[in-house]
């Protein structure tokens, strides 16, 4: 047993090493290695063209709905949005309202986290801040403390039906919940559902990737363009960046 | 000079009726609690917008009435004055009674009440739940130590005593806290806000420990000087004062800075702001001033207490506001941008109260109220009269 | 009354009591809360007799059967930790795995657990995999 183990983890090793030597290459390659781990070699991040983002468009959220289990129950004041659509508009309106989809930031200084009494929400080696939802007590005290009103309490118990997604568990009554990126498809190479679903609704305004690496699309257009954080000046260093705000 | 502790013979009808009120209200809040916790938050008036409601206003301003209800201890042990000596016990008493009875509605009001001992296994020091965790345990059982002193071992009672003041400082300041350090709410989010917790702590402790004082002692007709209770009322005057001068200060700052313009008229015009205008500076501020300060009301036991049933109400009030009003205010995610969306993004928040939440936090008060009552049956708490040290004179009256 | 008073003892132990009911209560009412929401949940309840286990599909499990016995609890709890906190995926011991020879979670999970009287929570938000 102890030799199993043992090959197992040098497996593990190797194919680690495998997808550090070919970075930005992982997110496309077909099947993902047998042991992958959360490292600080990356840092996952996501970068939204408000320009390309269209005010009736709603892809991205349904898309959230539906990977992830997030049920509507119809009461808009307990709603869980993982993702939304904001309409923004200067108030002299002087200029035309935007529209562009608003999740969790994945802070590098996260409220969320440093409030947390548990240690329930983390920030994970790669930069995804997570709830361990077997943790939370449910205090809600996060909900206060984040500034971008990414975090619902799950208010009802909800139920699998026929569409739910098999590989991701429901909402769990009692606890906080809030965008994951979609760590289950980002571990196994995937792009986050709402990427996915910007770029087959044809608008690719959304990108997704790991600042870490120089040569992926995301760091490219970082150094290139001009980009904003929503309230840089809270110096929490969102990983949600925006071009076109 | 002073007189006997004794324990109050606690059999009259009346008492017993008020224990078993104290005892029905618990049950009733521990069905209350049971529903939430198989129906889930969604039997709450709470939102995702309002993510704290009444049971944390109730909580909380328990928890600033208990370290406040330390007061009458600390005047006496670390500042010397004398005639407040004699309610050392009943002031440590109480704190741990508040302290209990707001841990448990804030406790049974998670969403996995179950999982309470997390909190214990994985600590989180950045967050000011965790030191709070620390905070109020720490609280009980220097309380108890100084209970214990007062009881048997006098000569310790003065550095017990010293070091349960200082503690009870930093409880108020962990309290106030929770919500001074969060910065992405406008409203409370202010370096005074712990100090004004400290204020208020310091005038709703000494004005719930008059009305405590003067029902007691004039149920079982025991002997409460006025210029005991006139001794408290210049306490009560005082810190009442201070709070009003802290609040001021925060809203003379912001009114400085034009970032904060819409916040504030938020506050003082918004749908909040019979809260604001009528319970914080009214039944906290105003009320109680105005009656203290009269030369007749003032100087009357009974204009003492009903100013002091104000000030409590008005402390309810304050927490509320700070609570409710501080999550409703929409987050300001876009500074200079009028913002909308399905999640009510830009939109003051609305939150009505269910009657369980009322059920459960009026539950934690017959907490306090039954270990109040029983303390004073089973221990020697109180004096069997209150009076004033021989030759003793109040420096001021209105 | 007035004997109580005259002992230290008996008032510090009385006193000690008094707290420890007020703090333990809360727990005692947690814990019977959860109780019943325990019973509330589970799917088939025990009917009797020795758990008949369904024969598993493949070869060999991925530990020894009786260290899986004694220990698959602990283990799938720690892997629960890894994988939330420190995103490690081990696919060839993932839970889609256990699916692939124990295909029925009511012939085989369940069979045990209602016969010792355990609930795991498991599946009140994660499904069995298919």
């Amino acid at each position: 047993m102890t030799m199993d183990r043992r090959t197992v983890l040098g497996l593990g090793g190797v194919a680690t090493a495998g997808v550090v030597l070919a970075p930005g290459m992982t997110l496309i390659a077909a099947p993902p290695p047998d042991k992958t781990e959360a490292s600080s070699d990356q840092r996952w991040a996501m970068l939204i063209d408000v320009n390309k983002c269209d005010s009736n468009c709603t892809a991205c959220t349904k898309a959230c709905r539906q990977e992830n289990n997030v049920p509507l129950f119809g009461d808009p004041n307990r709603d869980i949005h993982w993702i939304r659509k904001l309409e923004i508009r200067d108030k002299e309106h002087r200029r035309p309202s935007v529209s562009l989809p608003v999740m969790c930031n994945h802070c590098e200084n996260p409220p969320c986290a440093h409030v947390c009494p548990t240690q329930a929400t983390f920030i994970r080696k790669d930069g995804i801040v997570l709830v361990d939802k077997h943790r939370c007590i449910g205090c809600r005290y996060c909900m206060l403390a984040c500034p971008y009103k990414a975090r619902s309490l799950v208010y009802h118990e909800t139920s699998r039906n026929e569409d739910s997604n098999p590989e991701v568990p429901i909402r769990a009554k009692g606890v906080v919940e809030k965008c994951n990126f979609c760590v289950h498809l980002v571990d196994d190479g995937k792009q986050p559902a709402c990427v996915q679903a910007c770029r087959n609704e044809g608008k690719h305004a959304m990108i997704f990737g790991d600042l870490n690496d120089p040569q992926s699309e995301i760091s490219v257009k970082i150094r290139t363009v001009k980009t904003q954080t929503i309230r840089a000046d809270l110096g929490l260093k969102p990983h949600v960046h925006y071009e076109g705000l | 000079m002073l007189s006997n502790f004794t324990a109050i013979e606690g059999r009259s009808f009346g008492y017993w009726k008020l224990v078993t009120f104290f005892a029905v209200l618990i049950l009733m809040g521990a069905g209350a609690f049971v529903a939430v916790e198989i129906h889930g938050h969604g039997i709450t008036g709470m939102n995702n917008k309002i993510a704290w409601g009444v049971p944390h206003v109730f909580a909380i301003s328990m928890l600033v009435m208990a370290s406040g209800a330390l007061n009458l201890g600390s005047m006496s042990t670390v500042f010397a004055v004398k005639q407040f000596k004699q309610f050392g016990r009943f002031s440590a008493f109480l704190a741990i009674a508040l302290l209990i009875g707001g841990l448990a509605v804030l406790m049974l009001d998670l969403g996995r009440p179950d999982r309470l001992l997390l909190t214990m296994m994985h600590m989180n020091f950045t967050s000011m739940f965790t030191l709070n965790v620390f905070l109020y345990s720490g609280f009980i059982i220097i309380c108890f130590l100084y209970l214990w002193s007062m009881f048997e071992y006098q000569q310790y009672t003065k550095v017990i005593g010293s070091a349960a003041f200082m503690w009870r400082v930093i409880l108020t300041t962990g309290t106030g806290s929770i919500f001074g350090v969060l910065h992405a709410r406008e409203v409370f989010h202010s370096a005074l806000t712990a100090p004004t917790f400290v204020a208020l702590s310091l005038s709703s402790g000494t004005a719930i420990s008059i009305i405590l004082l003067v029902t007691t002692f004039k149920h079982t007709k025991r002997r409460l000087d006025d210029i005991v209770v006139f001794g408290l009322r210049n306490a009560l005057i005082f810190f009442t004062l201070l709070v009003a001068y802290l609040l001021v200060v925060e809203k003379f700052t912001k009114f400085y800075s034009p970032a904060f313009y819409d916040v504030q008229n938020w506050i003082l015009t918004g749908p909040y702001s019979w809260l604001y205008l009528l319970g914080v500076w009214g039944a906290a501020i105003l009320i109680p001033l105005g009656i203290l300060f009269h030369p007749s009301r003032g100087n009357s036991v009974k204009g003492v207490l009903w100013a002091s049933i104000s000030a409590v109400i008005g402390t309810f009030a304050l927490v509320a506001h700070i609570l409710l009003a501080g999550q409703a205010y929409p987050l300001n995610m876009f500074p200079g941008y009028e913002v909308s969306s399905v999640f009510l993004d830009g939109v003051t928040a609305t939150y009505t109260p269910t009657s369980v939440e009322y059920i459960l936090g009026f539950g934690g008060i017959a907490v306090a109220g039954i270990i109040y009552l029983l303390g004073i049956k089973f221990f020697r708490m109180l004096p069997d009269k209150a009076v004033a040290p021989e030759g003793y004179e109040l420096p001021w009256n209105p | 009354m007035r004997s109580l008073q005259s002992h230290p003892l008996k008032f510090t132990v009385l006193l000690a009591l008094v707290w420890a009911f007020v703090l333990v209560l809360p727990t005692m009412v947690v814990a019977s809360g959860s109780g019943a929401d325990v019973t509330q949940h589970s799917k088939s309840a025990y009917t009797g007799g020795p758990p008949q286990l369904e024969n598993a599909k493949g070869e060999a499990c991925i530990r020894p059967s009786d260290w899986m016995r004694r220990n698959h609890m602990d283990f799938l709890k720690h892997r629960r930790a890894q994988t939330v906190r420190e995103g490690l995926r081990i696919r060839s011991e993932s839970l889609i795995k256990c699916a692939e020879c124990h295909q029925s979670r009511e012939k085989f999970c369940d069979q045990c657990h209602n016969y010792v009287g355990v609930a795991p929570d498991c599946f009140e938000c994660h499904s069995y995999p298919k």
